[in-house]
This record gives C-alpha cells, sequence and structure tokens, in this order.
C-alpha cells in the first residue's frame, strides 16, 4: 500500500444527505415544492393582476397611464392616469427615508457601540417593539394625535424656511400634507433599517475596531474611517428595504394625507399630494368594475416597483454580508 | 552549552489593563458630566422664563449650546480632532432619542385613549344594532376578536408548515437555487399589503367564484406570512450545530428522520419564535382584509360564508365615521390589538430565552 505524499491528510468530506429511500425523496420533494411555492406566488399575483387590469392598460395606453395626471371615473370613456399618485408615494418614501436613514444608523450605533449592555438591551427590545406596530394603529395615532402637532411643526418650518421653494405654502393649510406623511413613514420604517443595520454593526470584527482605538482614533474617525466602509453596503440594503416598505405603506398614510389629482412635484408642505396604494384603499369602495380594472393596474404599476426596489435590496444585502452563505 | 529560551507566552493583559484607550480619567468625567448638564439647565430656565415654544428652544438654544459643550469635551479629550467627535455623540443621542419619543408618544396615547374605551362588554359583546354615536356601553370587539383569530389562525395554519419546509430547503439541502428563493422571500417581505388584497380579489371575488368571506383573507395574508415565518425558521435550523445532523446520519438514520427526531426537536423554541412572530406581523394587517373580507357587524364563526370582522376592519371602519364615540371604539380596538402583539413578542422572547439558556 503506497502513501500519497503530497497530501497525507484527505481533504474533509462535506457530508451530504443524500435521499436514499421513498421517504427521504418525498421529504425532499416536499421542501423543494415548499421553496418554489414562493416563485408560484410571485408569478401568480403578477398572473393574476396583470390579466385583471390589462383591458385597463389597453385602452387608456401603458404610457398615459403612468404618466398623464387625470383621474376622473366620471367621465365617458373614464380616464385614468397614475402620476400624481405615483410621484406622491416616491416623494413620500424619499421624505421617509431621508429623515429615517439618521435616525436609524443613530440607533444601531447607539446600541452597538456606545449604550452600556443593559441599556442597549432595553434599546433593542424597543426597537423590536416598534417594528410590531401594526400600520394601521399609527394611522389612528397620525389622524388624532400627531397631525396637529407636525402642522405645528411645518409652520415653523415655513416661518423659518419658506423663502426656500420646498418649504412653500401659499393655502396656509398644514394639514393632510406630504410632509407629514413622510414623518409617520418615518417612524415606520425607522425600526426596519434600525434592525438591519445595527446586525450587520454587531457582526463587524471587533478587533478591527479596537485595533482602530489603539491606535488613538477617536469614536468619530473610526465611524468614518472603519466601521461604514465595511459595513456600508448592508446599511444602504437595508435603506433599499425600508424606502420598498414606505412605498407599499397603505393605511398609515390614508388619514394624514390629501390625496389629489393634480402633481405636486416639491411643495412638501402643502396639503396635497399622492401615494398609490392609499389611493387604492380609498376609491376601492365605490368603484364600477371598469374602475376597479383601473385600481388592479395600479397594483401590477405599485407591485413591479417594489419587488424591484425589494430584490435589489436583498442582493445588496447578501452581498454585504460574504460571510454568511 | 545549549541556550535555555523561555516558551512561555506573554501574558495578556486582563481587566481594565486590555483595553487602555477605554479608560476614561478623571478630570474628562467631570467634564462629561458637566457638558451633559449645563446645557440642559441653561435651555430648561429659558424655556420657563420666557415661555418660547418647545420646539423652537430645542433647535434655536438647546442644541447649538450642547453642541459646543460636546465640542469643548472633545478638543479636551483629543485635541482639535475632538470637535466631530463631540459632534457625533451629541447627533447619535438627539435622533435616537427623538425616534424613541415619538414612539413612546405612540404606545401612550393608545393606552391612554384605548383604557377608557376598554371593559369586558367592549371585549365580549359584538356590534349589531351600534350605530356611529352609540354610547360606548354598548357594544364591543368581540365579534372582531373571534374574526382575526379564526383568520389568522387559518393562514398560520397554511402558512407555518409551507414556512418550515422551504427553511429546510435552504438549510438541509444542497438545492443549487437557494440564493434565488432567498433572495425571493427577501423581496416578498416588502411586498405591499394592498396587492396582495388586491391579488386575492382579482382571483377569487372578481372572478365570481366566492364573496366575501373570511377564507380569502387568510389566503391574502399568506403572502405577507410566509416570509417572516420562511426566515426566522431558517434562522433557528441554522443555529442547530451541525455535528448533531451529521451522528444522526452516520446511525444510519434516513435524511427526514433525522430531521424530525433531532434538527427539530434542537430548534423547537426556535421554531416557536418563528410561528409567533409571524402572527404578530400580520395580525394587524388592514388592507388585505378590507379588501377581502368585508366588514360585518355580527359574529360569523363560517369561515366559507358571509363577510367576517376583524379587529383591522373594525378599526378601519370606526376611524372615519367622525363621532367622538366611534373614534373611543376605534381607540379601544388599536389598544386591543397593540396587547395581543405585545402577548405575542413577549411569549417568543421568553421562548427565545429558554433556548439561549439551554445552550450555556
Amino acid at each position: 500500500m503506497t502513501l500519497n505524499v503530497d497530501r497525507p491528510v484527505p481533504e474533509r468530506r462535506k457530508l451530504a444527505a443524500k435521499p436514499f429511500s421513498r421517504a427521504d425523496r418525498i421529504f425532499f420533494g416536499v421542501a423543494r415544492a415548499a421553496a418554489f411555492s414562493a416563485i408560484v406566488i410571485v408569478s401568480l399575483i403578477l398572473v393574476f393582476l396583470v390579466s385583471r387590469s390589462a383591458s385597463t392598460f389597453a385602452e387608456q395606453g401603458i404610457i398615459d397611464f403612468i404618466f398623464g395626471s387625470t383621474w376622473d371615473a366620471s367621465l365617458s370613456p373614464i380616464k385614468m392616469q397614475l402620476w400624481p399618485m405615483l410621484w406622491g408615494s416616491i416623494l413620500i418614501s424619499l421624505i421617509g427615508t431621508a429623515l429615517a436613514v439618521p435616525m436609524a444608523i443613530s440607533i444601531a450605533y447607539f446600541i452597538e457601540f456606545m449604550a452600556p449592555k443593559r441599556v442597549a438591551k432595553v434599546a433593542t427590545l424597543i426597537v423590536d417593539l416598534m417594528a410590531a406596530i401594526p400600520s394601521i394603529v399609527l394611522g389612528l395615532w397620525g389622524a388624532f394625535v400627531f397631525t396637529d402637532v407636525a402642522a405645528g411643526w411645518s409652520k415653523q418650518l415655513n416661518a423659518v424656511f419658506g423663502f426656500i421653494p420646498i418649504f412653500e405654502n401659499n393655502s396656509d393649510n398644514f394639514l393632510r400634507s406630504p410632509f407629514i406623511a413622510g414623518l409617520v413613514v418615518t417612524v415606520m420604517i425607522v425600526p426596519i433599517i434600525a434592525s438591519i443595520t445595527r446586525e450587520i454593526f454587531s457582526q463587524m470584527d471587533r478587533d478591527v475596531i479596537n485595533a482602530a482605538l489603539a491606535l488613538g482614533g477617536n469614536r468619530e474617525s473610526t465611524l468614518r474611517k472603519v466601521i461604514l466602509p465595511t459595513a456600508g453596503g448592508g446599511v444602504v440594503g437595508g435603506v433599499l428595504l425600508g424606502l420598498g416598505r414606505a412605498l407599499g405603506e397603505t393605511v398609515a398614510i390614508l388619514y394624514v394625507l390629501n390625496l389629489v389629482f393634480d402633481t405636486n412635484w416639491y411643495q412638501i408642505l402643502e396639503s396635497k399630494g399622492g401615494s398609490i396604494a392609499s389611493m387604492i384603499i380609498s376609491k376601492f369602495g365605490e368603484a364600477g368594475p371598469e374602475e376597479v380594472g383601473g385600481l388592479m393596474a395600479a397594483g401590477v404599476v405599485l407591485f413591479v416597483f417594489t419587488l424591484i426596489i425589494n430584490a435589489l435590496a436583498s442582493y445588496i444585502v447578501a452581498k454585504a454580508q460574504p460571510w454568511r452563505k | 552549552m545549549e541556550k535555555v529560551t523561555d516558551l512561555t507566552p506573554v501574558q495578556r493583559p486582563k481587566g481594565n489593563q486590555a483595553a487602555p484607550w477605554a479608560k476614561i480619567a478623571l478630570k474628562t468625567r467631570a467634564a462629561i458630566a458637566l457638558a451633559s448638564l449645563v446645557p440642559s439647565a441653561i435651555a430648561l430656565s429659558i424655556l420657563f422664563a420666557t415661555g418660547m415654544d418647545f420646539m423652537a428652544m430645542l433647535f434655536a438654544i438647546f442644541l447649538p449650546i450642547q453642541v459646543v459643550a460636546a465640542a469643548l469635551v472633545g478638543v479636551l479629550v483629543y485635541g482639535r480632532r475632538g470637535i466631530l467627535e463631540g459632534l457625533l455623540v451629541v447627533v447619535t443621542i438627539f435622533f435616537a432619542s427623538f425616534i424613541v419619543v415619538l414612539l413612546g408618544s405612540v404606545l401612550w396615547s393608545v393606552i391612554q385613549n384605548g383604557s377608557q374605551a376598554i371593559s369586558l362588554q367592549f371585549i365580549g359583546q359584538n356590534n349589531y344594532y351600534i350605530k356611529p354615536n352609540t354610547s360606548l356601553e354598548y357594544g364591543g370587539v368581540g365579534h372582531a376578536i373571534i374574526g382575526s383569530l379564526l383568520i389568522v389562525g387559518t393562514s398560520t395554519l397554511i402558512t407555518v408548515p409551507m414556512g418550515l419546509a422551504t427553511a429546510v430547503y435552504l438549510t438541509e439541502t444542497q438545492g443549487k437555487t437557494k440564493g434565488l428563493i432567498r433572495t425571493l422571500l427577501q423581496a416578498m417581505s416588502g411586498l405591499p399589503s394592498v396587492v396582495s388584497g388586491l391579488f386575492i380579489y382579482a382571483a377569487f371575488i372578481a372572478s365570481g367564484l366566492t364573496s366575501y368571506a373570511g377564507w380569502t383573507g387568510s389566503l391574502a395574508l399568506i403572502p405577507l406570512m410566509l416570509p417572516t415565518v420562511a426566515r426566522v425558521s431558517e434562522e433557528a435550523l441554522r443555529l442547530v450545530p451541525q455535528e448533531l445532523r451529521n451522528g444522526a446520519l452516520a446511525l444510519g438514520a434516513p435524511a427526514w428522520r433525522a430531521f424530525v427526531q433531532v434538527t427539530l426537536p434542537a430548534a423547537r423554541s426556535g421554531m416557536v419564535t418563528a410561528v409567533l412572530l409571524g402572527i404578530a406581523r400580520v395580525i394587524g394587517e388592514t388592507a388585505p382584509l378590507v379588501l377581502t373580507t368585508f366588514a360585518a357587524d355580527r359574529t360569523n364563526l363560517n369561515l366559507f360564508n358571509g363577510a367576517m370582522a376583524s379587529l383591522p376592519t373594525y378599526l378601519f371602519g370606526f376611524i372615519s365615521m367622525g363621532f367622538d364615540e366611534s373614534i373611543q371604539r376605534a381607540w379601544g380596538a388599536a389598544l386591543v390589538i397593540m396587547i395581543l402583539v405585545a402577548i405575542l413578542f413577549t411569549t417568543a422572547r421568553l421562548a427565545s430565552r429558554t433556548r439561549s439558556k439551554a445552550r450555556k
């Protein structure tokens, strides 16, 4: 018997459970079927929504449907164009994300690197609990508690920064504006971004951070030169996930926003705005069959939009955590 | 003569010697304490003396003073580059406490307003014969609680096996499409809930297969619940040491038996967490239920026949009615939902705590 001198120790073999018996084959088959059911569900959603809205897309024209700005069910033929709502969704999500990102990163940084252990535990609990507040409860809070407070903030913003176009307000009505809706969305998505950011921070190599501190770095330089470059990808992914959630937010926005089919490009303190998801819910009750087709078409646009953003986000998060396979 | 070298490794520093950069001198401590107390004292005294608006005080007086104070401490400790350090600390704590205050406001208003509406009769009775301005001594959310339990329970029964099997695929097999499935599940977790409701409406109700019923609501919740259940149970299964599985396989157990008798019991508490978090995710979902179950004001125990109320749709219905009594009812329903969520969360946390204890 000869010994292989080059490789005295054979490579460690991977143990894989291979299906030998029929029971095993069924077991793995069920698992595979369940896994592929995710694909099936997503494609079913697309198929059913598209089949119900195909006539709308055909009659209104895809380009007109997305980029036009009139929605009037009383006209004949009925006219349905989505752009004010689509742009409103984007505007609110941008406001919400812009406010949520610094808060979420602050909380994550505070929990992971600043707070003593006991405080950190309580703060983590609070963040988790926040993520579990149903959006309808936030809507209720937004409508009856927060709107008045936020309208006061808007007034002050307008008084101090009114000369900047985005803080203009010509109607003297500060209620139900995209700014307030954006703040409610902020409360919704901070926990989502914060928990992903915190997880990525907690998986960082502590020795690298300690090395930076030992070399005389302070908190600020460590954050800027070590933590953010390492964790940046994951944070961006978390932000995109939050953005996707903000785009699809329905009932929390419904009560704090004035839905108007008149594109509000940038005046975030004006009492008019739009949101696809809220529009669907608010019009659904009294929509005729033809208009329901239009709402389905709006659902398709929303679905495709969020699916792209979420897929991008999860791809970035996965890339940013190469140690997870 | 051979030289003897000492081969004992250098002793690593222990305790507070191990991280000398974390030590803070007494003088610095005093400066930090001063910097965190003085600005708020100044700002508060100005607030009470002049009675100016709180937010204006916060941004115009407190924050600038606080930033300067923190920057001074930073300069004291690190020299000139400490300015940014002070700024970072102030900004971090300010943002974190801002969002905690907002959350506190949400919880406080739900508890305060809800506790005025809630009573035994509010939890027990249904909504039959109740007008928007009927006083709170009559009627309640009983039918909605039952409806929520039935609808969410049914979707749990369907989703949990699916989520568990998906997690099995992601952890126990060598499938080539694992990355794709994981990405897709992550993307599904951001699925707008209204789209899920529209999907079921388009598939079953608009096509005339059925009218509004409880089971369509259950179906609409599945796409929202599946990602949470699958992801958390994947994490739970991943925590089971590979050696346990290999041991079972080496003893000749077929894969399914190794999973059912070894891996699954080891991950039991994690699975409980997965189920509870999945339920907490969907118990407050409103939009899909509004589109698929409709609102009812009577108790309905039959999932397959007739409209069925649930807590979120009850809340949804009463918010926009505009009477003081109806808004009171909405707060009461919100409190009931929050209590349910809190119970689910506490149980999930207890379950995962017993797991971490067992591992030690």
